[in-house]
C-alpha cells in the first residue's frame, strides 16, 4: 500500500474506535455470552447448571443437527449458482445494447428483496399449494395432471422440499446481487463493452474476458455474502415449512431457534449457535481460499489449457504428416 | 501476416453484417423477453397482493389467484381504525429508526471500508476478519444472550435501542461492498492529492466519497429495506411503546385465525412508504448507482 | 351486532387509555368509591398485615353481585402506580374468539375502574408472545402479570418464576364458583400457580354436515372408523373428501387428534402417570404405540383425509368443509367458532358435532373429547415485595377470571371459563347449544396432552408424527424418540 497516503496511527485509531467498539459490544459480546452459556444445562428461566462439555457431546451425536448442516450446504451451493450466477447473467444481458427498458428491469428486479421474508414465504406457499396453487394450475392446463387434487403436494415431499424452499430464496435475492454487480459493472467503461459488442465479441466472451476480471473483487464479495447469508438462512423456511415435513427442510438456524424457544433448552440452543458460527467460519474460509485461487489463476489456467490444446493439435498434425514416428 | 489477418477479419465481419443483424435481432428479442419475464415475475407479487387485499376472506380462501369479484376497501378501513395498530406512531418509529440507522451504516461503512482497503497497519487484516465474522452470527438463536446483554447495559426500550443492532448487524455486508469498491479505484487520485498536501481526512471525504457514491447508494437501498422490515430485534428489544411497523403488522395474526387478505392489506400499508419512495426515486437512485462511477 | 358495537366502543376507550398511559400516569381521576374490599386481602397473604384497615368490608354481598358491580366494588386498592401485563388477546384474536374478546373487555373495564393504577399492557400475537415471554423468563424480567402456558408450569415453577397463588385461589371470593378441574395443569406439588384464563373449549371435535352423511347412509356421524372408511366410497364418487384436516403447523395432529384418540387406547390413567412422571407410564407403552399406529393407518393408508393434510394448516382445511369440498372436519373449538361465522344458512342448520369414532382395536373406548384451559394468569414473585402492588395484581387476575369475565363469555358466546356462570342457553341457536352440550355436557372430558409435561417432549412428538403420517417413519420409532425426550426432561426436572 501507498506510503504517500498513509495516515498517522492515531488518525486511523480515531476513525475506527467507535465503530469497532460498538460492533464488538453488539455482535461479539452476545456470541461470547452464548459460548459461556453453552457449557450450562439451562432451560428457560434464571437458573443454570454447569455441565461442562455435555452439550457439545450431545451436538456431535445429534443427527438432526448434522442433517440440518447438510441442508445448509445444499442451500449455499444452490444459491451461489442461483443467486450470484443468474444475477451475473442478467447483469450482462441488461448491459447489452440490444435490451430495452433497462431502467424498468433494474427497478423491478430489485423489488422482491424489498419485501419482508414473511410475505415472500407466504406468496410461495400459495404458489406451491396443491389445490389452489399456481404451479398445479399450470400443470393442469398443460394436461400433466387430471385435476388439482391429483397434483403433487409440493411441500410435503421430503426429497424435493429443500429445492422448493431454495427457489424463493434465489428469486428473492437475484435482484439484490444484481444491484451490487450493476454498481460494479458501472465502473467499467461502457464504451469498452459496446465496442467489444460491435466488434462481434459474443456475450459470453465479453462476460468472461472483459467484465469478469474487472469485477473480480465484487464477485468475491457477492459469493461471500451468499455463503454467509445461507449458512444462517431462517425466515423464508420458517414461514414456508417450519423445517417440515418432519426435519426434511430443517436448517441450522431454525433448529437453534426451535431448540431455544420451542423446547426451551437455552444452553443447548447456545451451543448450536456457537456451532453454526464455527461451521460457517470453516465453510466461508474454504470458499474464500477456493475463490481466490480460482480467480487469480484463471488466466494462467486458461492459457495453460490453450497451450496444451495447441500442443496436442500440433502433435496430431505432426503425427498425420510424419506418421507414427512423429517429430522425434 | 498480422495485417493480412486483420483485413481478413474485417472483411468477414462486413460480409456477415446482414446475417449478424438477423442474429442480433433474434438474440435481442430473446434477451428482451427473458428480462421481461423476470421483471414481471418480480412485480407480480405486488400486483397479486394488491388485488387480493381487496377481497374478503371467504372469497380469497375459495380462489387465491382470481381477481376480486366485488372489490372492497373493507380490509384497509378495518386496519386504519384498529387501535392496536397505532399506525401513525408505528410509522414514525420505523421512519426514525430506519433513517438514522441507514445514515450510521453509510458513515461507518464508508470510513471503515475505506481505511481497511487503503491503509496498511498491523490490525488491518484482523479487523477485516472480525467484521467478516460478524456476517456469520446466527441472530435468531442468539436472541436470549442479546436480550440479556442489552438488559444489563440498560439499553432496552429506548428510542435509540434498535439503532445499535441495525448498525452492527448490517455493517459487515455494507463494509465489504465499500471495501471491494474502493479497491477497484485507482490510487492515482489520492497520490496526487497527497503530493498537493491534502490531508488524509480531506482526501477521504472530498475525493473518494464522491467517487463512492454508486456503492453508497447501493448500500443505502439494501439497508433501508432491511431495517424497515426487520422483525426479531424489534420484537425482543423494545416494548410496544416503541413498536415498529412490522410488529404492528403482526397484530393481524391470531392464535388460531389468519385473515390473509387483511394481512396483505396490512403488509401493503407496511411496505407503502418504502415502496413509494423506491419507485418515485428509482430513476435517480439508479442514475446515482451507475453514473457516478469511475471510468477505466 | 349490538355486541360488536359495544366491543368497538370498548376498544376505542382502551385506545384512549393506552394513549393516556403512554403520555403520563396522571389519568383523569374520579373519586374512587370508598369502602370496597380487596378480595384476596381477607384470607391469606402475609402481605395483608401491612395493608390498610379499610379493606374490612364484607365480601358476602359482593359474591352475589352481578358483573357490573363486581368491578366497581373492588376498585379501592391502596396501590398507586404501574402494573405491567402481557397477553396475546390482540384485537384480531378477539374477533370471533369469545375468550379473547371477554379478556379485552374485562381488562378495559378493570383499567377504567382503577384510575390510580396504570396498566401497561404488552399485547402480542400468540407465537410472538411465546418467544418474548421465554426471553423475559430467561433474563428473569417477567412482567408483573402474564399468561403461563400449562406445559411450562413445572419447569417455570422450579425456576422460581411464578408466585404460589394457592391461598388466593382457595380464598378467592369467587372460589365456590371455580371449576377446580381446570387447575390441574397449573398445579405443582398440590400448590396452584395460576388462575386458568380465557375459555375452556374442546380441542378435538368432528364437525360434519349431517345432510351429506345422510346421503351417504348415516343418520349421524359413524361410531367407528370402519364405517367412516366405508362412507369414503360414497364421498369419492361425489368427488369430495371424507374428512378435512390440516397439520402444517405440526401441533394440530397432537392437540386435535392423537391427544383424543390416544385415550381410546390408553384410558385416563396412563396420561396421569405421564404427568406425574412416576415411571408407571411411557410413550413406548404398547397402548400408545397402537394409537400412533392407528393414526398412521388412518392418515396414510385409508385416504379418508384430504391428501394435502400435511401441507395446509387447520385454517385452510376448515375452508374445505365450508366450501363443501369435505363432508366433515376435525379441529378445535376455535375452528367451530370460525365455521359458525362463515357457513351459509343451509349448511349451518345441517352442521352437527361428534366425538372421534372408535378405533377397532381400542380397548378403552369412551366418548372422549379433550378439553381444558391451556393458559393461566400468573404473577411474578417479585411483585410480592410490595404488598399493595400484590393486592392490586391479585385483584386484577381474580377479575379477569371471575364472574365478570364468565358472564360475558357465557351470555355472548355460551362458553365456560374457570368461573362457572349461569346464563340462558336456550337463548342461543341450535348450533351453539349443540356445541355447548358437546363440550360441557354429553361427553367424557379428557386432558389435552400439550397442556402438560413439557414443550421439549411435544416438539419431538409433533415433528416426528408429521413424518409418520406421511409414511416415512415407524410409530415405534416416533414413540422411542419421544420417550427419550421425555426422559431427558424428567432427568432435568
Amino acid at each position: 500500500m501507498l506510503n504517500s497516503i498513509r495516515p498517522k496511527g492515531r488518525v486511523i485509531f480515531g476513525y475506527l474506535v467507535i465503530p469497532v467498539v460498538l460492533f464488538i459490544f453488539t455482535v461479539f459480546v452476545p456470541l461470547v455470552a452464548a459460548l459461556f452459556y453453552s457449557f450450562f444445562d439451562w432451560k428457560v428461566g434464571p437458573n443454570k447448571i454447569f455441565n461442562g462439555f455435555d452439550n457439545y457431546v450431545k451436538l456431535i451425536n445429534d443427527r438432526t443437527f448434522w442433517a440440518s448442516f447438510e441442508h445448509n450446504i445444499f442451500l449455499v451451493l444452490f444459491c451461489i449458482i442461483g443467486q450470484v450466477g443468474i444475477a451475473f447473467i442478467l447483469v450482462m444481458i441488461i448491459s447489452s445494447k440490444l435490451v430495452k427498458l433497462k431502467g424498468i428491469h433494474r427497478t423491478f428486479g430489485f423489488f422482491p428483496s424489498t419485501i419482508s421474508a414473511v410475505c415472500i414465504g407466504f406468496i410461495w406457499t400459495m404458489i406451491y399449494d396443491q389445490r389452489r396453487g399456481i404451479l398445479n394450475f399450470i400443470l393442469l392446463h398443460m394436461g400433466k395432471i387430471n385435476s388439482m387434487k391429483d397434483g403433487p403436494i409440493w411441500l410435503n415431499d421430503p426429497s424435493k422440499v429443500m429445492t422448493l424452499v431454495s427457489i424463493p430464496l434465489v428469486w428473492q435475492y437475484i435482484g439484490y446481487y444484481m444491484v451490487i454487480l450493476l454498481s460494479a459493472v458501472a465502473s467499467i467503461d461502457t464504451e469498452v463493452l459496446e465496442s467489444a459488442e460491435l466488434d462481434g465479441a459474443s456475450g459470453f466472451d465479453r462476460a468472461r474476458y472483459i467484465v469478469l476480471p474487472l469485477i473480480k473483487n465484487t464477485l468475491i464479495v457477492c459469493v461471500t455474502l451468499c455463503v454467509a447469508g445461507n449458512m444462517k438462512a431462517f425466515d423464508n423456511i420458517y414461514v414456508m415449512t417450519a423445517g417440515g415435513p418432519g426435519y426434511s427442510s430443517m436448517v441450522m438456524a431454525l433448529y437453534g431457534y426451535k431448540t431455544s424457544f420451542e423446547t426451551g433448552y437455552l444452553g443447548y440452543g447456545s451451543c448450536i449457535s456457537v456451532a453454526i458460527f464455527v461451521l460457517s467460519l470453516i465453510v466461508i474460509g474454504g470458499s474464500q481460499a477456493l475463490l481466490r485461487s480460482a480467480m487469480t489463476d484463471k488466466y494462467d489456467k486458461i492459457e495453460a489449457k490453450l497451450q496444451k490444446k495447441r500442443d496436442k493439435e500440433m502433435r496430431e498434425a505432426a503425427k498425420a504428416k510424419y506418421g507414427k514416428g512423429g517429430l522425434r | 501476416m498480422v495485417k493480412e489477418k486483420d483485413t481478413l477479419e474485417t472483411l468477414a465481419v462486413k460480409n456477415e453484417s446482414t446475417g449478424q443483424k438477423v442474429a442480433n435481432g433474434i438474440l435481442g428479442f430473446f434477451m428482451n423477453v427473458l428480462m421481461l419475464v423476470f421483471s414481471l415475475s418480480c412485480i407480480f407479487p405486488l400486483v397479486w397482493m394488491f388485488y387480493s387485499s381487496l377481497k374478503k376472506k371467504r372469497e380469497f380462501n375459495a380462489d387465491i389467484i382470481g381477481l376480486p369479484k366485488v372489490p372492497t376497501l373493507d380490509n384497509y378501513i378495518r386496519i386504519m381504525i384498529n387501535p392496536d395498530y397505532r399506525i401513525g406512531y408505528s410509522m414514525w418509529n420505523s421512519t426514525r429508526t430506519t433513517i438514522l440507522s441507514v445514515l450510521l451504516i453509510i458513515i461507518c461503512a464508508f470510513i471503515v471500508g475505506y481505511i481497511l482497503a487503503r491503509c496498511s497497519f498491523k490490525l488491518n487484516r484482523p479487523l477485516y476478519i472480525m467484521f467478516l465474522m460478524g456476517m456469520l452470527i446466527p441472530v435468531h438463536s442468539l436472541m436470549v444472550p442479546i436480550y440479556i446483554i442489552f438488559s444489563n447495559a440498560h439499553l432496552l426500550n429506548k428510542w435509540y435501542t434498535l439503532l445499535l443492532p441495525y448498525l452492527c448487524f448490517n455493517l459487515p455486508v455494507s463494509l465489504f461492498l465499500v471495501e471491494g469498491y474502493v479497491k477497484g479505484i485507482p490510487t492515482a487520485l489520492e497520490e496526487a492529492a497527497a503530493i498537493d498536501g491534502c490531508s488524509f481526512s480531506k482526501s477521504m471525504f472530498s475525493i473518494i466519497l464522491p467517487i463512492c457514491r454508486p456503492i453508497l447508494i447501493t448500500v443505502a437501498i439494501i439497508n433501508v429495506f432491511g431495517c424497515w422490515n426487520e422483525f426479531s430485534f424489534a420484537l425482543i428489544l423494545n416494548s410496544q411503546a416503541y413498536q415498529t411497523v412490522p410488529l404492528a403488522l403482526k397484530n393481524f395474526t391470531g392464535q388460531f385465525t389468519s385473515d390473509y387478505p387483511k394481512m396483505m392489506a396490512a403488509m401493503l400499508i407496511t411496505m407503502a412508504p418504502v415502496v413509494v419512495f423506491y419507485f418515485a426515486f428509482s430513476k435517480q437512485i439508479i442514475k446515482g448507482m451507475v453514473a457516478g462511477a469511475v471510468k477505466g | 351486532m349490538k355486541q360488536k358495537i359495544v366491543s368497538v366502543l370498548l376498544s376505542a376507550a382502551m385506545a384512549a387509555t393506552l394513549l393516556a398511559g403512554c403520555g403520563s400516569t396522571a389519568a383523569t381521576t374520579s373519586e374512587a368509591p370508598a369502602a370496597a374490599e380487596e378480595p384476596a386481602a381477607e384470607e391469606a397473604a402475609p402481605a395483608e398485615e401491612e395493608a390498610p384497615a379499610e379493606e374490612e368490608a364484607a365480601p358476602a354481598a359482593e359474591e352475589e353481585a352481578p358483573a357490573e358491580d363486581a368491578s366497581a366494588a373492588s376498585s379501592e386498592l391502596a396501590y398507586k402506580g404501574e402494573i405491567s401485563m402481557m397477553h396475546f388477546s390482540t384485537s384480531e384474536e378477539a374477533e370471533g374468539n369469545g375468550g379473547s374478546d371477554a379478556m379485552r373487555t374485562t381488562i378495559a373495564s378493570w383499567d377504567a375502574n382503577h384510575p390510580d393504577i396504570t396498566l401497561n399492557q404488552e399485547v402480542l400475537a400468540n407465537d410472538d408472545y411465546k418467544t418474548q415471554i421465554a426471553t423475559y423468563a430467561s433474563a428473569d424480567e417477567l412482567p408483573d402479570v402474564f399468561l403461563l402456558q400449562g406445559m411450562n408450569t413445572i419447569s417455570w415453577v422450579n425456576q422460581g418464576l411464578v408466585l404460589d397463588l394457592t391461598d388466593y385461589i382457595t380464598g378467592s371470593p369467587y372460589a365456590d364458583k371455580y371449576n377446580m378441574d381446570y387447575l390441574v395443569p397449573f398445579t405443582v406439588n398440590d400448590k396452584y400457580y395460576a388462575f386458568p384464563a380465557l375459555t375452556g373449549g374442546t380441542c378435538t371435535v368432528v364437525i360434519y354436515d349431517s345432510a351429506l352423511w345422510k346421503e351417504a347412509g348415516f343418520d349421524e356421524f359413524p361410531k367407528t372408523w370402519k364405517e367412516v372408511e366405508e362412507a369414503k366410497k360414497y364421498f369419492d364418487e361425489q368427488g369430495i373428501d371424507t374428512l378435512a384436516f390440516g397439520n402444517s403447523g405440526q401441533w394440530q395432529l397432537n392437540s386435535c387428534f392423537v391427544s383424543c384418540l390416544g385415550y381410546q387406547y390408553t384410558g385416563t390413567d396412563w396420561f396421569s402417570n405421564i404427568i406425574a412422571g412416576n415411571g408407571d407410564a411411557a410413550f413406548t407403552d404398547d397402548a400408545f404405540v397402537a394409537a400412533l399406529t392407528e393414526t398412521q393407518r388412518l392418515f396414510h393408508d385409508t385416504g379418508i383425509f384430504n391428501s394435502d393434510f400435511n401441507a395446509i394448516n387447520n385454517e385452510e382445511a376448515r375452508e374445505y368443509y365450508i366450501a363443501g369440498d369435505a363432508a366433515a372436519f376435525i379441529g378445535g373449538n376455535w375452528d367451530a367458532d370460525y365455521i359458525k361465522a362463515n357457513l351459509d344458512e343451509e349448511k349451518y342448520k345441517n352442521t352437527k358435532f361428534a366425538v372421534l369414532p372408535q378405533a377397532e382395536d381400542a380397548t378403552k373406548y369412551e366418548k372422549f373429547q379433550n378439553i381444558g384451559l391451556g393458559y393461566g394468569l400468573a404473577i411474578n414473585p417479585k411483585v410480592a415485595d410490595d404488598p399493595d402492588k400484590l393486592a392490586a395484581c391479585i385483584d386484577l387476575v381474580q377479575t379477569l377470571t371471575g364472574p365478570e369475565f364468565a358472564d360475558y363469555v357465557g351470555e355472548n358466546y355460551a362458553l365456560g371459563g374457570f368461573t362457572k356462570a349461569d346464563f340462558d342457553l336456550s337463548a342461543f341457536d341450535q348450533y351453539v347449544q349443540d356445541f355447548y352440550n358437546f363440550s360441557y355436557v354429553d361427553n367424557k372430558g379428557c386432558e389435552i396432552y400439550d397442556s402438560y409435561v413439557d414443550s421439549s417432549v411435544w416438539s419431538v412428538l409433533n415433528t416426528e408424527m408429521q413424518e409418520m403420517v406421511n409414511g416415512d417413519k415407524k410409530p415405534a420409532d416416533v414413540a422411542a424418540d419421544t420417550q427419550k425426550a421425555y426422559e431427558d426432561y424428567l432427568a432435568g426436572k
